[in-house]
């Protein structure tokens, strides 16, 4: 009886315990893949471009494994995993929260204006929205949000690859068709595969998978895992600068120093997939950049990678798992989706 | 005549209020549990003076414990940054002292034999030192919030009664209020984890300090396992490892995700807990 009792006992605790772990570890179960009618990759990529922006509130999971250099004050950019919390109220207006520890970076767009918001340093910084897209205004530099980066990613890549819907899946509780691009034979390029999840109903792009040649696991992962469309509450997309915060502006034509300029000063070599970006190392950063890293920046390019020369000259490459830069040492720049060789083929030309 | 046999009958339990409350006020009146009481309350004035005294953040110190900087002419922040600053050691050495003492102090006084061996059941036993227990740690947490939202408004100050939220917003006062109430509920269900787990340690041993440094020991390890790389699939698995959730109520739109989470956990580990502890109490001699 008493032995009886303390086998119960036991039991009982086993159950208690693996219960409660199963229920506070086990994440989500990945259930089947739902059953969709079957749509030609154009006309599900035509139908990403032409949808509607609809108001949503989500939570964004960035999967991360780039192998970047770590950025202070973006967590996000860093190897490992992240959450960022999305609101989208349609017509340009948009909220992202970055949370970090002990702190959060807030970017809020009512459609006329940016604010860009670190409780660090409790500084904020106001910029007007770009006309052309914006989205972008809301996604940051690092395509952390879901719809633009899988939007751009289709736009760009279309001529090079081969674009197929390779089945369906489940992102975030809604059911998804699986747009996958795998670069042409003949493109020198470190990637294996670019995979972007479609909601199936609301034609809006939810996951971002990046697969790089040789690694089975995702360089890079972006996508919901959690997403509520719906009207939004029209408070969340205003910002009023809390009392005690610095308030600057970000200089006009510069809301975005980092990567269109880039994109626009260099000199593009080669197509589609292997396309390498030959420009000049960028003199210091511009100010007001709304990042908070302005100590950092451009310096820290010469203290990373392993020196390189050959005909092209010399400099220092850094490799990372889906892309390659060199740095010259006389301030050129190349970068791309690319093995090394092909970077110093574009130097040498 | 009837009224003398109800009484009769009555009389073969004791009142559990009374006994509770003869519980309570034996864990208050012991110097050891005032005094870490004193201490805590402490805390949030400490902080409050030392952010009124050294300024704020913007002065070029940017390298603090961000929590604490969001202080800074933010006074009602103070009782969320002091609930978590508290919570990390002090909380749980509060807790653990009380739970040390409801068993294996009595046990090591010799006490413990003459309750167990006092007509009352065993279980009802142990609901009274958990009552004894849970008011230590609704105590001591509730102090530290109100001492905290005392000095975050007189000493610390701030935009006239408002929180500013980590997202930049603006709360009034009410939902400021409101916060500090959820993040001191959450930092009670963490703290009865803590002491549940206490209390199975405690009934099985006569050594208070055993209990306490099991306790302490005990978060010590789970911080460097949670500090260890390799072994990040143990984190779900850590009661610590979710105690950065309180800093989500200082988030605007409130995420709940890590608040719900980390409570399951800790309900987990309060289940446990208790469980192991009535099992052993149910058949622990002298």
């Amino acid at each position: 009886m008493g032995r009886r009792r303390w086998v119960g006992a036991g039991l009982g605790a086993v159950l208690v315990g693996a219960v409660g772990v199963g229920l506070v570890v086990a994440p989500a179960g990945a259930s089947a893949a739902p059953v969709l009618p079957p749509v030609s990759p154009e006309d599900l990529v035509s139908s990403v471009m032409t949808a509607d922006q609809q108001p949503f509130a989500g939570e964004v999971e960035v999967d991360n494994a780039l192998g970047l250099p770590a950025v202070p004050g973006v967590p996000q950019l860093a190897n490992g995993t992240s959450s960022v919390r999305v609101w989208s109220g349609g017509e340009g207006r948009g909220r992202v929260a970055l949370p970090s520890s002990d702190g959060e970076r807030t970017l809020v767009s009512d459609g006329t204006t940016r604010w860009s918001y670190d409780s660090r340093d409790r500084t904020a910084t106001r910029a007007p929205a770009g006309e052309g897209r914006p989205d972008n205004a809301e996604a940051g530099p690092d395509n952390q949000d879901p719809t633009t980066a899988a939007t751009q990613a289709i736009a760009t890549l279309r001529q090079s690859s081969t674009v197929a819907v390779d089945g369906t899946a489940e992102v975030a509780g809604r059911a998804a068709y699986q747009l996958v691009l795998t670069p042409l034979p003949t493109e020198r390029t470190l990637l294996r595969e670019v995979r972007v999840a479609v909601d199936a109903e609301t034609r809006q792009p939810l996951q971002l998978t990046v697969l790089a040649q040789g690694s089975g696991e995702p360089a890079l992962q972006v996508g919901f895992s959690e997403i509520a469309y719906g009207p939004q509450d029209a408070s969340l997309f205003t910002f009023t600068p809390p009392p005690g915060t610095t308030v600057r502006d970000a200089p006009a034509g510069e809301g975005r120093p980092d990567r269109p300029e880039g994109e626009e000063q260099g000199q593009r070599v080669g197509e589609g997939w292997d396309t390498v970006i030959v420009g000049r190392a960028p003199q210091g950063q511009p100010e007001g950049q709304p990042e908070g890293q302005q100590p950092e920046g451009a310096p820290d390019l010469s203290t990373l990678g392993t020196p390189v020369s050959g005909p092209w000259g010399s400099g220092r490459v850094i490799t990372t798992a889906v892309a390659t830069v060199i740095v010259t040492d006389d301030g050129r720049i190349a970068a791309g989706a690319v093995p090394q060789q092909v970077l110093t083929e574009a130097l040498a030309r | 005549m009837t009224t003398l046999e109800t009484r009769t009958a009555t009389r073969t339990t004791a009142p559990l209020g009374r006994l509770a409350a003869a519980e309570v006020r034996w864990v208050l009146r012991r110097p050891r549990t005032l005094v870490l009481l004193g201490l805590l309350a402490l805390v949030p004035v400490a902080i409050g003076v030392g952010i009124a005294l050294t300024g704020g953040p913007g002065d070029g110190d940017r390298d603090g414990p961000g929590l604490v900087a969001a202080v800074a002419g933010n006074g009602l922040v103070l009782p969320i940054a002091a609930m978590g600053l508290a919570l990390t050691l002090l909380l749980p050495l509060t807790v653990a002292t009380a739970s040390a003492d409801a068993l294996a102090g009595e046990a090591s006084h010799g006490t413990l034999r003459g309750l167990l061996l006092a007509p009352v059941g065993r279980t009802r036993l142990v609901v009274m030192k958990a009552v004894g227990v849970v008011t230590v740690a609704v105590l001591a947490v509730l102090l530290v919030a109100v001492v905290g939202v005392l000095t975050g408004l007189v000493v610390v100050g701030g935009p006239s009664g408002t929180m500013i939220t980590l997202s930049g917003t603006t709360l009034g006062l009410g939902e400021a209020l409101g916060r500090v109430l959820l993040v001191a509920a959450w930092t009670v269900v963490q703290l009865l984890a803590v002491a549940a787990v206490a209390l199975a340690v405690s009934a099985f041993t006569e050594h208070p300090l055993v209990v306490l440094a099991s306790v302490l020991g005990g978060l010590i390890v789970f911080g460097v396992l949670a500090a260890i790389p390799s072994l990040e699939w143990l984190q779900p698995l850590l009661l610590t490892s979710g105690w950065s959730a309180g800093t989500d109520a200082l988030r605007d739109p409130l995420p709940l995700d890590g608040l719900v989470s980390s409570t399951g956990r800790a309900l987990v580990y309060l289940v446990l807990g208790v469980g192991i502890t009535v099992w052993r109490m149910r058949r622990r001699d002298g």
